[in-house]
């Protein structure tokens, strides 16, 4: 998977930009300031449809401007593809080779991006919905049912405490139930069949970063008490017998995928509550590598690999075996203030300084 | 900007399914200026069918009539029974060229969030129709969407004990797509190939 060529207007604080890039990738250097962020995410714009860092794309258009567009030609399995993003008087259109999209998420069979960013450390240090949403768009990356699942998901879970608040029959919260089990129940088998990939390559992977002194566990928690004896569909739905008056008292759902959680854990001990920041950052770097290893897997061509300067916080030890782990099949491109740190990578430098500056 | 009568032309034109600002403005103004025996005779169309139009007082069909031509046709088998969502899919399945029974209009799915429950889809009338005729098969055709499947669910649980035979579209529809999306031979194999549930 490659990106060969990216035009942007008025993106941030980018008012014109063109280049092509090497098949490697490139750095994008300069002070703080000068975009080389906005660089990043304009690319990973394409493989998401949204920003990765912020909710609304109103904050994205260049001050005193009233739309962005970003234009990127992307090489996927010898296919190439033109994605075009734009947001032109608060209206979102996004285009693959001239062909409206009307989901965000047609995106993801076209262009597949591993993203760093420095916000990642809440994949550990905060609540479980960063779990969930990491692993929901890890798996969707690659699966198409998944994500319609997802969807049909959060719709009948709002449909079922919307019921919970009502006056409802037996038969009514029955028909319900069946579906949201049924649904319920596939999410957790396919985060399963995930992890099962997951877990093994995460713990080989970062037990090398740790310079081979720290042992990596990860453990899927439940919503609801299973049985290696019975069927996740059979517990769950036994559990939603028991707390049947719970959920009535409380009106909403109190047992399902979209409560369940991801543990990590380092040498036994939770990483959440214990693990060092050292040892919080260097974890989800290497969480996303496996991520990017299971995406080539599974399509036979390796995704972009986009840093957003995470190298930067981590002591150099683990910095350099991350960087070890690398291999020479991804494009990649980082952003970053000091450009000494990524000497060993033989990529195409940009300075941005002089590149924006120019006009 | 329009203003004025324009504006309220527009306003209304813009509430129709798939017309945005820009073609309310252009039907606005083709209404308006050049055609306007044509506007006209459609005002009076569109009066004429919303007045006379109702649903059909035994399956809630819209119809002109007390009795819709479904209901009324002595061809039709009156032991089998499709359960469509709207009048709309009516037309969908009758274009297959597949189902030669009679149909139920819900004009509702299931739907907690909007205050939907039994006695919105027409449910007491369903089951005391289904009481009176010996109704050998129904033929729950809806849409595999959350509120489609409860839907679904939920009809197949109350009429288990009246109907021998309760039968639902196969997948070969899009997942989590629309009847009304698919084209007419992925529906017409989809009610062949329809299976118990
Ligand atoms: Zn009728």
């Amino acid at each position: 998977m490659r990106v060969s060529k990216l035009e942007i207007i008025d993106f941030r604080n980018i008012h014109k930009f063109e280049k092509n890039f090497e098949p490697g990738g490139a750095i994008f250097f300069g002070k703080n300031g000068t975009g080389k962020t906005n660089l990043l995410e304009a690319i990973s714009y394409c493989a998401f449809g949204k920003s990765i860092r912020s909710a609304s794309d109103s904050e994205l258009i260049n001050f005193s401007k009233a739309f962005f567009r970003i234009s990127a030609k992307f090489s996927f399995n010898h296919l190439e593809n033109i994605i075009t993003a734009a947001n032109d008087d608060h209206k979102k259109l996004i285009k693959i080779d001239g062909t409206k999209i009307s989901k965000i998420s047609e995106l993801y069979q076209y262009v597949k991006v591993v993203y760093f960013s420095p916000e990642d450390i809440n994949l550990i240090s905060g609540g479980p919905t960063n779990r969930r949403k990491f692993i929901d768009l890890a798996i969707s990356q690659s699966s198409y049912k998944y994500l319609e699942d997802l969807r049909l998901y959060h719709r009948i879970l709002k449909q079922r405490n919307a019921l919970l608040k009502s006056d409802f029959s037996r038969n009514e919260k029955i028909s319900w139930d069946t579906k949201f089990i049924e649904i319920g129940t596939r999410i957790i088998i396919s985060r399963k069949k995930y992890l099962k990939e997951f877990i093994p390559g995460l713990s080989e992977k970062y037990f090398f970063v740790s310079g081979k002194r720290e042992n990596l566990d990860v453990e899927y928690k439940h919503s609801f008490p299973t049985s290696e004896f019975e069927e996740f569909s059979n517990s769950f739905a036994n559990h939603l017998e028991r707390i049947e008056s719970d959920e009535m008292r409380l009106q909403r759902t109190l047992a399902g995928p979209h409560l369940d959680d991801i543990i990590f854990k380092i040498d036994n001990n939770i990483a959440r509550n214990f693990g060092s920041q050292g040892q919080k950052r260097s974890l989800v770097i290497t969480a996303r590598l496996v991520q990017a290893d299971i995406i080539k897997r599974k399509d036979s061509e390796a995704p972009i690999l986009i840093f957003d300067d995470v190298l930067a916080d981590l002591d150099r030890g683990r910095a350099q075996r991350i960087m070890d782990l690398l291999g020479e099949e991804h494009q990649i491109f980082i952003a970053t203030p000091n450009i000494e740190l990524y000497e060993k990578f033989n990529l195409e430098r940009i300075d941005l300084e002089n590149l924006l500056n120019e006009k | 900007m329009f203003t004025g009568l324009l504006a309220e032309l527009e306003k209304n034109l813009k509430k129709l399914p798939g017309i945005g600002s820009k073609s309310a403005q252009r039907l606005a103004m083709f209404l308006i200026s050049n055609h306007q025996d044509d506007a006209l005779k459609l005002a009076d169309s569109i009066r004429d069918a919303v007045e006379q139009y109702t649903n059909c007082s035994v399956c809630n069909i819209l119809t002109e009539y007390e009795i819709c031509k479904f209901c009324s046709d002595a061809h039709r088998n009156e032991q089998l029974l499709c359960i469509v969502e709207n009048t709309q899919d009516v037309f969908l399945i009758e274009n297959t060229q597949e189902f030669n029974g009679k149909y139920y209009v819900l004009n509702n799915l299931l739907s907690p969030i909007d205050g939907i429950g039994p006695d919105e889809i027409s449910f007491p009338q369903l089951i005391s129709l289904v009481k009176e005729r010996e109704i050998e098969e129904v033929v729950l055709a809806l849409s595999p969407s959350a509120e489609g499947e409860s839907t679904i669910n939920f009809l197949a649980a109350e009429l288990t004990e009246f109907v021998q035979k309760i039968t639902r579209l196969s997948t070969g529809l899009p997942f989590g797509g629309d009847i009304e999306y698919t084209n007419k031979l992925t529906l017409g194999n989809a009610l062949i190939r329809r299976y118990s549930v």
